[in-house]
């Protein structure tokens, strides 16, 4: 390795490089002066400028969840570094790998409350898998490959970096490119052979088998592996928010997703199966409702999970397996080999029956067209390939989603699942679409949620970026009002958004196509035309006011007391 | 619910210290005394960090532990096969020479020090396991504590 002389912000740039970086979302500021000179002659990195850090943030999320490589977000010091905070926090909740860079006043400035200055890099620490505060510019190499290296493997997360501006302005001699790793960070990825076997034989054994697919096994690319050992076993898989997309939503023996907006029928199987394999899952409380011994109460619990943080966190488990979700399903399809599997034609018979029998109350729901909310996603799942992404805002129309969109493939469901947070859709469409230009990629809005991001609709126009924002216009915080309604008496207390804006005047007037639909039908045309019109695209779609996603989990509820079961007369 | 000791090996960087203690905050685990101290290797330091609660929750304060970046070991030491100290000192009235010569006296059977002495008081030292700190502080209150410093507990395992 050879030894240069460069500047902090030159070898952030290298490093960058060096990592494969080929997209970065920010927006300079004057504690960024250095990093951004050297960014403006940059051929290898395309900068895209963003309205709003937050958006920066999200957006860096999006493309790492599309592409599965580490995005990069980049912040001033002070109100850019805060800003960034919720796009942070919602990433690294979601285990989605995200580099941020901040500025930071000059390491002599640090603690004085100059111009622009807050404590990045405490604010930062509960939100991050792990942060840096440089302070020397020889640190640089190193702590940016520790950042990616960290960022990306194991648990994936979220890495900041606190670059103060004289730390980018000196110039010293380094090496580049260390190989270097942190000594206390091995991730445990080899799962245990005792542990897999052990796995294999309770599935083989299993009268009622059922799989549980988290985000883990997208993050692992283990959608191939999850399909084999599902057909093998011939064991019903259900996937929680997060794990949509871990197999088809069309294969026959996917169950959709459970919990607390669920399908019954994937609840049900929860409820009622005898093995249970849960893979990169955190049994968060939305899958599991309340009442945790409705909860699998029969099942021997397998759990394979990367982080062993996550083993016997919120369930107790019969067999933990601490590794990649990958390797391990390999490891228990292997030893499958040499198993019997035990018949359960009759388990599979009846996870059939019940999810034909939704299918039906659906249809009659349909029927009734009492509820344009979930008529437009189906119509949306009808129209949209299945390489199509989809990414959502939180809410009703995040649930309506959820629920009824098939998703087809893996990294096409794009969701704030742990964080919920609003205003994440649209920013991550913007990333989702640069990380797959040739994808369709479409943000199933709320018309709150969008508001809260709606100005980087600008980024789109300059850039060129068509993503297709179908705003579920109920003029509701609708989710909000959901709960007003079913359980406060329908006291809607600050849930009605009012008559503006008028989201086709809003979308034209940053350069964008827009059009109104007022019923499903007319969702295919309008789309057609969005898609065709090259540009990027506003649809505001009206739907009914007081439509709910049901049934549900209510607040306390166990996963077999859902609630708004009444249009269930099939199940 | 018991007392736990977990010794930790960790990076010495700055803020590693506010990464521990943010961990604890965040999980909602009360931490009952944390000591930081150089150790045997450069660019490392150990940590003794003592906790109250169940196995348990023992178990999933170890995992968030080695989950921390900078964090290199963590050691769960058994009470009973480890040597566990803690360092008090103390500023005891003394009023009359009465109470000088009986608060003289329990310390020497505590094998506490006398490293002050003034007209009205006595500051001691006393090292030892922090139960036996307990009980001397309380004896210590009947004669009236001015000022009570304790360092918190650093362990080292027998067999580790
Ligand atoms: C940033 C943020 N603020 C507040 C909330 C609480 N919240 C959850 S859903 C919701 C309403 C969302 O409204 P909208 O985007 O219109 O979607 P809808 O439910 O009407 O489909 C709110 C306010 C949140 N999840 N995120
Ligand atoms: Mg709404």
């Amino acid at each position: 390795m050879t030894v240069k002389k460069l500047s902090g912000a030159e070898i952030v740039v290298e490093e960058l490089k060096n990592e494969g970086v080929k997209v970065a979302f920010g927006i300079p500021g004057g504690a960024l002066l250095d990093l951004y000179e050297v960014l403006y002659n940059e051929t290898m990195i395309k900068h895209i400028l963003m309205r709003h850090e937050q958006c920066a943030a999200h957006a860096a999320d999006g493309y790492a969840r599309v592409s599965g490589q580490t995005g990069v977000c980049i912040a001033t010091s002070g109100p850019g570094a805060t800003n960034l905070v919720t796009g942070l926090a919602t990433a690294n909740i979601d285990s989605s790998p995200i580099v941020a860079l901040t500025g930071q006043v000059p390491t002599s400035a640090i603690g004085t409350n100059a111009f622009q200055e807050a404590s990045t890099f405490t604010i930062t620490m509960p939100i991050t898998k792990h942060n840096f505060l440089v302070m020397r510019t020889e640190d640089l190499p190193r702590v940016i490959h520790n950042a990616f290296y960290i960022a990306s493997t194991g648990r994936k997360g979220v890495v900041l970096i606190d670059l103060p501006k004289d730390v980018q302005a000196n110039r010293v001699d380094v090496e580049l490119h260390p190989g270097d790793t942190p000594p206390g960070y091995k991730p445990n990825i080899i799962p245990n052979k005792v542990q897999t076997k052990k796995a294999a034989e309770t599935l083989a054994n299993a009268e009622r088998p059922v799989i549980l697919a988290g985000g883990g096994v997208i993050s692992s690319g283990a959608t191939d592996e999850l399909r084999n050992l599902a057909e093998t076993l011939g064991a019903g898989v259900v996937t929680t928010l997060m794990g949509k997309g871990a197999i088809p939503e069309t294969h026959p023996l996917s169950l959709g997703m459970a919990g607390m907006h669920g399908h019954i029928y994937a609840n049900r199987a929860l409820n009622e199966c005898d093995a249970l394999l849960a893979l990169g899952t955190r049994f968060s409380d939305r899958l599991t409702g309340w009442q945790l011994d409705q909860f699998a109460p029969d099942a021997t619990i397998i759990h394979v999970d990367v982080d062993a943080a996550e083993i016997n966190k919120n369930i107790p488990v019969d067999i933990p397996i601490v590794g990649d979700v990958k390797l391990a399903i390999s490891d228990i399809l292997k030893w499958l080999e040499k198993e019997c599997i035990r018949d359960n034609s009759v388990w599979q018979k009846r996870l059939k029956e019940m999810h034909a029998a939704c299918e039906e109350c659906i249809c009659d729901v349909w029927r009734a067209g009492s509820s344009t909310s979930d008529i437009l996603i189906k119509e949306l799942s009808n129209i949209l390939d299945s390489n199509a992404i989809v990414t959502t805002e939180v809410g009703q129309c995040q649930m309506f989603a959820a629920h009824y969109y098939m998703t087809r493939e893996p990294r096409t469901f794009i969701t704030s699942g742990g964080l919920g947070t609003m205003g994440f859709g649209f920013p991550a469409a913007i990333g989702a679409k640069v990380a797959a230009p040739d994808k369709k990629v479409v943000d199933i809005a709320g018309d709150g949620s969008f508001l809260m991001t709606c100005q980087d609709l600008a980024t789109c126009v300059e850039n060129d970026i068509q993503v297709v924002v179908c705003i579920f216009d109920n003029r509701y915080l609708g989710m909000v009002r959901q709960w007003q309604e079913l359980f406060f008496d329908k006291r809607y207390s600050q849930t009605h958004l009012g008559i503006t804006p008028d989201f086709v005047k809003l979308g034209e007037a940053f350069g964008c196509y827009a059009e109104r639909v007022e019923k499903p039908e007319d969702l295919k045309s309008a789309l057609n035309n969005a898609f065709e019109s090259g540009k990027p695209a506003v649809l505001d779609m009206i739907v009914g006011k007081e439509d709910k996603v049901l049934p549900m989990i209510p607040p306390g509820g166990g996963i077999t007391n859902m609630i708004g079961t009444e249009r269930c007369k099939h199940v | 619910m018991q007392t736990r000791v977990i010794s930790l090996l960790v990076e010495d960087n700055p803020g590693v210290l506010t990464r521990m203690s943010g961990m604890f905050t965040m999980r909602g685990i009360n931490i009952s005394s944390l000591t930081v101290s150089p150790c045997e290797k450069e660019g490392l330091s150990r940590m003794t960090v003592a906790i109250k609660g169940s196995e348990s929750e023992l178990e999933k304060v170890r995992k968030q532990l080695s989950n921390l970046i900078e964090v290199l070991k963590v050691v769960d030491l058994d009470v009973h096969e480890s040597i566990i100290r803690d360092l008090c000192l103390m500023k005891v009235h003394t009023r009359n020479t009465e109470a000088r010569t009986e608060v003289m006296q329990l310390a020497e059977s505590y094998n506490a020090k006398i490293v002050h002495a003034s007209f009205d008081s006595i500051i001691l030292e006393l090292t030892a396991e922090p139960e036996r700190i307990d009980r001397f502080v309380e004896l210590m209150k009947h004669f009236g504590l001015k000022q009570l410093f304790r360092t918190g507990i650093t362990a080292i395992g027998i067999d580790y």
